[in-house]
């Protein structure tokens, strides 16, 4: 293959890969196994892209363009061996989405340390983990892009969810510094704030709690996966190269 | 697996003509044993190294051989493996002789 004139196409490319300009979009999503991470992956492979999913357990997904990896996102090993894997399948990546997650609504004072630091583990470690890892696929991609989860217990400060809502904020600060950090590679990294949508993740908050939350937002209703996925629409799609370091919250929450 | 020293350069000298291809003239890389890298008259920057090193990872990955330039190790060496082109050189040898070992 010829490299084209103008250098500043190539700058980010290897001369040597046949696949340097395959227009084949691909994503990496973590967390894929339901909720919002399985809405996602059917999304995504409706839009054509090339998905690979990744969770602890089994996903539901059956596809020709879906291959899944069960890996635990904070085993560092095991996220090195799906890297490895995933090479052997693809030269570049197109989205990274690190979608996996989880929470503990709990006070503060009665949350046992060994729950604080799988959160911590999984939300912020499992998040870093990935953008590592995938930069060197990330980088041969046109218009690549990382896409973190926060939540609106962040801007809110919600009694009841510090660790969860601390390692969500660390998520935040990741987000906006790998911004500028991965910027000289053209990756864009965003971040989506969903505001309650009916998951497993708020399966377990009572009622009247969710309802005083909704009260808070401008828009006083319940988000859906759609919402999700339409902001994620956004950050993915080319024409938003000049949109990175944003964090945006459903439901009209600004902090 | 077998890789010879020369292997290793012309990894590196492939890496180091793929950097220069987004660098203007008066700011390419020239191609010597003791070519500043990182550090001290380096040519590169933290993310100018950082982009370097995962695409020779990926020129090893590409003949199955897994190395890991930029972990802790490296960066945590008194003298930075990656203070010339025959520093680094030397360094990705002795990777993977252990790792062949």
């Amino acid at each position: 293959m010829s490299i084209p004139a103008d250098s500043s196409l190539t700058s980010h490319h290897s001369a040597h890969d046949p696949n340097e300009l395959d227009q084949t979009r691909t994503a990496l999503i973590t967390g894929c196994s339901r909720g919002l991470g399985l809405a996602m992956t059917e999304h995504l492979l409706a839009q054509g892209y090339r998905v690979f999913g990744c969770a602890r357990g089994e996903s539901p997904t059956e596809h020709e363009r879906y291959t899944h990896f069960r890996v635990d996102v904070t085993d560092e090993h095991a996220v090195t061996q799906l890297f490895r894997q995933l090479r052997t399948e693809t030269k570049t990546l197109t989205a990274l989405i690190n979608n996996a997650g989880i929470a503990s609504m709990n006070a503060f004072a009665l949350t046992p340390s060994e729950t604080a630091r799988r959160i911590l583990n999984v939300n912020v470690e499992g998040t870093m983990l990935f953008c590592q890892k995938a930069l060197g696929l990330l980088k041969r991609a046109k218009h690549p892009r990382i896409v973190n989860f926060t939540t609106v217990a962040v801007p809110l400060n919600l009694a009841g969810e510090a660790v969860y809502a601390a390692s969500k904020s660390a998520v935040e600060t990741l987000t906006r510094i790998l911004a500028k950090e991965y910027g000289s590679f053209s990756i864009t990294c965003n971040a989506i704030g969903p505001s309650p949508i009916d998951t497993a993740l708020i399966r377990n908050v009572p009622s009247a709690k969710i309802e005083a939350l909704l009260q808070q937002q401008a828009v006083q209703q319940k988000a859906t996966s759609a919402d999700v996925i339409n902001l994620l629409d956004f950050y993915l799609r080319p024409e938003s190269d000049m949109i990175s370091g944003q964090i945006v919250y459903l439901g009209g929450i600004f902090s | 697996m077998t890789v010879k020293k020369a292997d290793i350069e012309n990894i590196v000298s492939e890496a180091i003509e793929m950097t220069n291809l987004a660098r203007e003239n008066d700011q390419k890389i020239p191609y010597a044993a003791d070519t500043a890298l990182y550090g001290p008259n380096g040519h590169l920057d933290s993310m100018g190294l950082v982009a370097f090193l995962i695409d020779i990872e990926e020129r090893f990955m590409d003949q199955d051989i897994h190395l890991s330039l930029s972990d802790e190790r490296a960066m945590s060496q008194a003298k930075s493996p990656f203070r010339s082109i025959h520093t680094l050189i030397d360094y990705i040898d002795s990777l993977i002789k252990e790792i062949s070992s």
